[in-house]
C-alpha cells in the first residue's frame, strides 16, 4: 500500500482533555492499515508532522488526535482549523500494525502514553473484538478524557500525580505487576522512557524483541 | 557558455547531477571544471549535513559577488530542506528539485539568455509545474528518471532505482528533503542496466535510500527489489558480459533471505552487503525509530553468512547519539567485534536541521562522541586486517578502478569491495578486471602482484 498525499477538508475538531483534540477530515480514498501514521500540514506551508491515525479501518473519514505543542510548529495551527479548512495530508507510514499479531493468536497486550491511545482506538475500531489489555499512563486525571472513546474493561488507567484512577502510579510500575504470557504481543506507544522501561520489563518477562512494537512519540 | 556544477552531497546526489549535465548539454551549454569560467554556476545540495549547508552559503556569497563583473545565472538542487530552500530562493537565480529538472530549460529561457541554449527547443518536454499531489507520485518523476545520465566514470555507474524515504528515523532528514519512497519502473531501471552492460560498464550501483523496499509503493505494478536483481542477474547471464552490481543502501526492516537467495544465483550480483547498524542497542534503535531489534539484525546476519559465506558486511554506525549512554555505547561497540565488519562507515551524531531528533538536545559531549568514534575505528581496524589476512596467498579477480597514489600502482577493489593496490603501469588496465595474488595486508587494503594475464571486460 503506497503512500499517497491529497488536500482534504476538516470535517470537525473536537477537543478532548487539556490541550488536545480530535481532528476529523475527509478520507481521499487513502487505505491504510491500523497503527499507521499521516504526515499533516497547513495547504501552502511547507511544515509538517506525524500523527497516528485514530479512526478505524472502515470508517468513512479519517481521524487523528494531537496534543497542542506550545512552542509547536504545526500542532498550533491545527488546533486552529474549523469544518470546512484545508488540510494537506501524506500518508500513511509506518509499521506498527498488529496484523502478524492478529495472524498468530495470542494475548495483545497496549501501553500508551498520553495521546499514545491513539492507535489503539484505531485498532479497537477496526476489530471490535479484539481481545486485549490497555495500560494507559497520564499524569492527571483530566487527561481521562482521553479514554472517553474507549468502551470496556480492557482499559486500566494508570495516572501518575493524583489519586481518582483504578491505579495510582506510571504504567511501567502497573505492568510490572501483571502476569503477562510469553505468547503475548505487546504494542507500546508514547514517550521514549515508558517506551525503554517497558521494553525491558517484557523482556523481562520472556518475550521476544519480535514481539514487542514500538512507536516512539517525539 | 560553460557550466560548473558542485556536488556536495552522496552518491544520490552524484546521479541526480549526472542527470542534470545531460539536460544542460542539451541546452548547448559546455561543461567545464574550472568554476571561473563558467557563466552557468549550481550546486546540487545535500541539506541533511550542515557543512554542506554552510558551504552552499558560502559559495553562493561568493558567487554573487561576481555578479557584479558578470553576468552569471546560478541554481541549487539536490536534497534541500523546505525551510532551506525559501532562503535559497533569495539568493540562487533557480532552486529546483529533481522532479522539475526537465522544466529547467524553460526556467533558463525566461532568463532571456541569447546562448544556444535560448534557442533550444529539444527533446525535454517541460511538464507542468508539478502540484502537492505529483511531488509525491510517479507521475512527476518519471522526466527526470527518463533523462539518460552524463555518467562521470566510463565504467563505473550509479543507477537510481527509487526516491525518497518513508522510514522517518528520527536522525535523518531524508523524507522531508527528498520527499516519500517512489519507485522508479523496473522497465527504465533495467533498460539502463542493460545499456550500461551494452557499453561495457564493470561496476553498477542501484541507488535508493532503502532499495530493499523498492516496489513496496506499487505492490503488483512493479517488480519488487528480489526480482528486480533476479532480472539483472539474468541479463548477466544473458548477455554474458562480466560486471558486478551492487545496491545501497538496503534498510535492515525491509531485507530478507529473498535478496540474498538471489544475490547467491548469479555471478553478476556482488556478494557484498551493507546493511546500516546505526546502533548496537535496543533502546536507542528505539529513540532513532530504526523500528528493529538487535535480535532482528542478529538474525538477518545469520543469513548472510549462511546464504552469502564469502560476502563482506559493510555497515553504518551512528555514535553519540542524542542521551546515548556508555553501557548503550558498549552495546554498540559488541555488536561491532560481533559482526566482524570488513567497512563500517562510523559517523559522530550532528543534529541536521528538519529531522526530528534536531529538536532534543544534543547532550553527548564533542569529546565523547570523538572517543567512542575513536574506540570503534580501532576495533574496525582489528577486524578489517583479520579478514585482509584470510586473503593473503589467495588469488582474487579485482576490478581496477585508478591510478594509484603510490607511483607506479594501479588500485582497485575485490568483489566484496576491499581496496587493492598493485604494481603496474597500464593504465588500460582502468575499468576491467585482473587476477591478483595478495601478498601484503594492512587495515582496509591489500597489496597484490597481477596472477594472470587480465582477462577483459567480457
Amino acid at each position: 500500500m503506497g503512500a499517497s498525499s491529497a488536500e482534504v477538508r476538516v470535517l470537525s475538531n473536537r477537543p478532548v482533555g487539556p490541550g488536545c483534540f480530535v481532528l476529523t477530515f475527509e478520507r481521499a480514498g487513502i487505505s491504510f492499515r491500523t497503527g499507521q501514521y499521516l504526515s499533516l500540514g497547513i495547504p501552502g506551508q511547507r511544515e509538517q508532522r506525524e500523527y497516528s491515525i485514530y479512526s478505524g479501518e472502515g470508517d468513512p473519514q479519517l481521524s487523528v488526535l494531537v496534543r497542542e505543542v506550545p512552542e509547536g510548529l504545526v500542532s498550533r495551527r491545527l488546533a486552529k482549523l474549523v469544518p470546512g479548512d484545508g488540510l494537506h495530508v501524506d500518508g500513511p507510514f509506518g509499521y506498527f500494525t498488529p496484523d502478524t499479531a492478529l495472524k498468530s493468536g495470542g494475548p495483545l497486550l497496549f501501553l500508551a502514553t498520553g495521546t499514545g491511545i491513539s492507535p489503539f482506538h484505531s485498532m479497537v475500531q477496526t476489530h471490535p473484538h479484539l481481545n486485549y489489555t490497555l495500560l494507559h499512563g497520564v499524569r492527571t486525571c483530566a487527561e481521562l478524557a482521553l479514554e472517553e472513546d474507549f468502551l470496556g474493561e480492557n482499559l486500566v488507567a494508570c495516572v501518575s500525580r493524583e489519586d481518582g484512577a483504578a491505579y495510582r502510579g506510571r504504567i511501567t510500575d502497573r505492568l510490572k505487576d501483571l502476569t503477562v504470557p510469553p505468547e503475548s504481543h505487546a504494542f507500546l506507544c508514547g514517550n521514549c522512557d515508558m517506551i525503554y522501561e517497558a521494553f525491558d520489563v517484557l523482556r523481562g518477562f520472556g518475550i521476544p524483541s519480535d514481539r514487542i512494537s514500538t512507536e516512539v512519540y517525539f | 557558455m560553460k557550466y560548473y556544477v558542485m556536488n556536495l552531497g552522496c552518491q544520490m546526489n552524484q546521479a541526480d547531477s549526472e542527470r542534470i549535465q545531460s539536460v544542460f548539454s542539451q541546452m548547448g551549454l559546455e561543461r567545464t571544471d574550472v568554476e571561473s569560467e563558467a557563466k552557468v554556476l549550481g550546486i546540487v545540495a545535500c541539506s541533511v549535513r550542515q557543512k554542506a549547508i554552510d558551504r552552499v552559503y558560502s559559495k553562493i556569497h561568493e558567487w554573487n559577488l561576481r555578479k557584479n563583473e558578470e553576468n552569471l545565472i546560478t541554481f541549487v538542487s539536490g536534497c534541500i530542506l523546505p525551510a532551506d530552500e525559501e532562503k535559497f530562493s533569495d539568493r540562487f537565480d533557480l532552486v529546483f528539485s529533481i522532479d522539475e529538472l526537465t522544466s529547467v530549460p524553460d526556467r533558463f529561457r525566461q532568463y532571456g539568455v541569447v546562448t544556444p541554449l535560448a534557442q533550444f527547443e529539444g527533446e525535454v518536454q517541460a511538464p507542468p509545474a508539478p502540484t502537492a499531489r505529483d511531488r509525491l507520485g510517479i507521475s512527476s518523476l518519471a522526466p527526470f528518471w527518463k533523462v539518460t545520465p552524463t555518467y562521470s566514470s566510463p565504467f563505473e555507474a550509479f543507477v537510481p532505482i527509487q526516491n525518497g524515504c518513508d522510514k522517518f528515523c528520527s536522525f535523518c532528514a531524508v523524507p522531508y528533503t527528498r520527499g516519500r519512497e517512489v519507485s522508479r519502473t523496473s522497465a527504465d531501471i533495467l533498460a539502463e542496466v542493460q545499456a550500461l552492460v551494452d557499453k561495457g560498464y564493470t561496476s553498477i550501483t542501484l541507488l535508493g535510500q532503502n532499495v530493499n523496499s523498492y516496489g513496496l509503493d506499487r505492490k503488483g505494478d512493479e517488480l519488487r527489489f528480489a526480482q528486480l536483481l533476479e532480472e539483472v542477474g539474468k541479463l548477466g547471464e544473458r548477455t554474458g558480459a562480466r560486471f558486478w552490481t551492487y545496491f545501497t543502501s538496503p534498510h535492515p526492516r525491509d531485507m530478507n533471505t529473498d535478496v540474498l537467495e538471489t544475490m547467491a544465483r548469479y555471478p553478476v550480483l556482488a556478494k557484498q552487503v551493507h546493511l546500516p547498524l546505526q546502533s548496537g542497542d535496543d533502546h536507542v534503535l528505539i529513540r532513532m525509530n530504526r523500528n528493529h531489534s538487535m535480535d532482528r539484525y542478529r538474525s538477518l546476519v545469520a543469513d548472510v553468512r549462511r546464504v552469502l559465506p564469502t560476502a563482506t558486511l559493510f555497515t553504518d554506525i551512528i555514535v553519540g547519539f542524542t542521551g546515548e549512554t556508555d553501557e548503550q555505547f558498549e552495546n554498540t561497540r559488541k555488536a561491532l567485534g560481533e559482526f566482524q565488519y570488513q567497512m563500517a562507515y562510523i559517523a559522530q551524531y550532528s543534529p541536521r536541521p528538519g529531522a526530528a531528533s534536531a529538536r532534543w538536545d544534543d547532550d553527548v559531549p564533542a569529546d565523547v562522541k570523538r572517543g567512542r568514534l575513536e574506540a570503534l575505528n580501532d576495533l574496525l581496524r582489528q577486524t578489517s586486517l583479520a579478514y585482509n589476512r584470510s586473503l593473503l596467498g589467495r588469488t582474487v579477480p579485482v576490478l581496477v578502478t585508478k591510478a594509484d597514489r603510490k607511483s607506479g600502482y594501479l588500485s582497485g577493489h575485490t568483489e566484496g569491495k576491499v581496496t587493492v593496490r598493485f604494481p603496474s603501469d597500464d593504465p588500460s588496465l582502468v575499468g576491467t578486471f585482473v587476477n591478483l595474488t595478495m601478498e601484503s595486508a594492512v587495515p582496509f587494503s591489500l597489496e597484490g602482484r597481477l596472477a594472470a594475464p587480465p582477462t577483459g571486460t567480457s
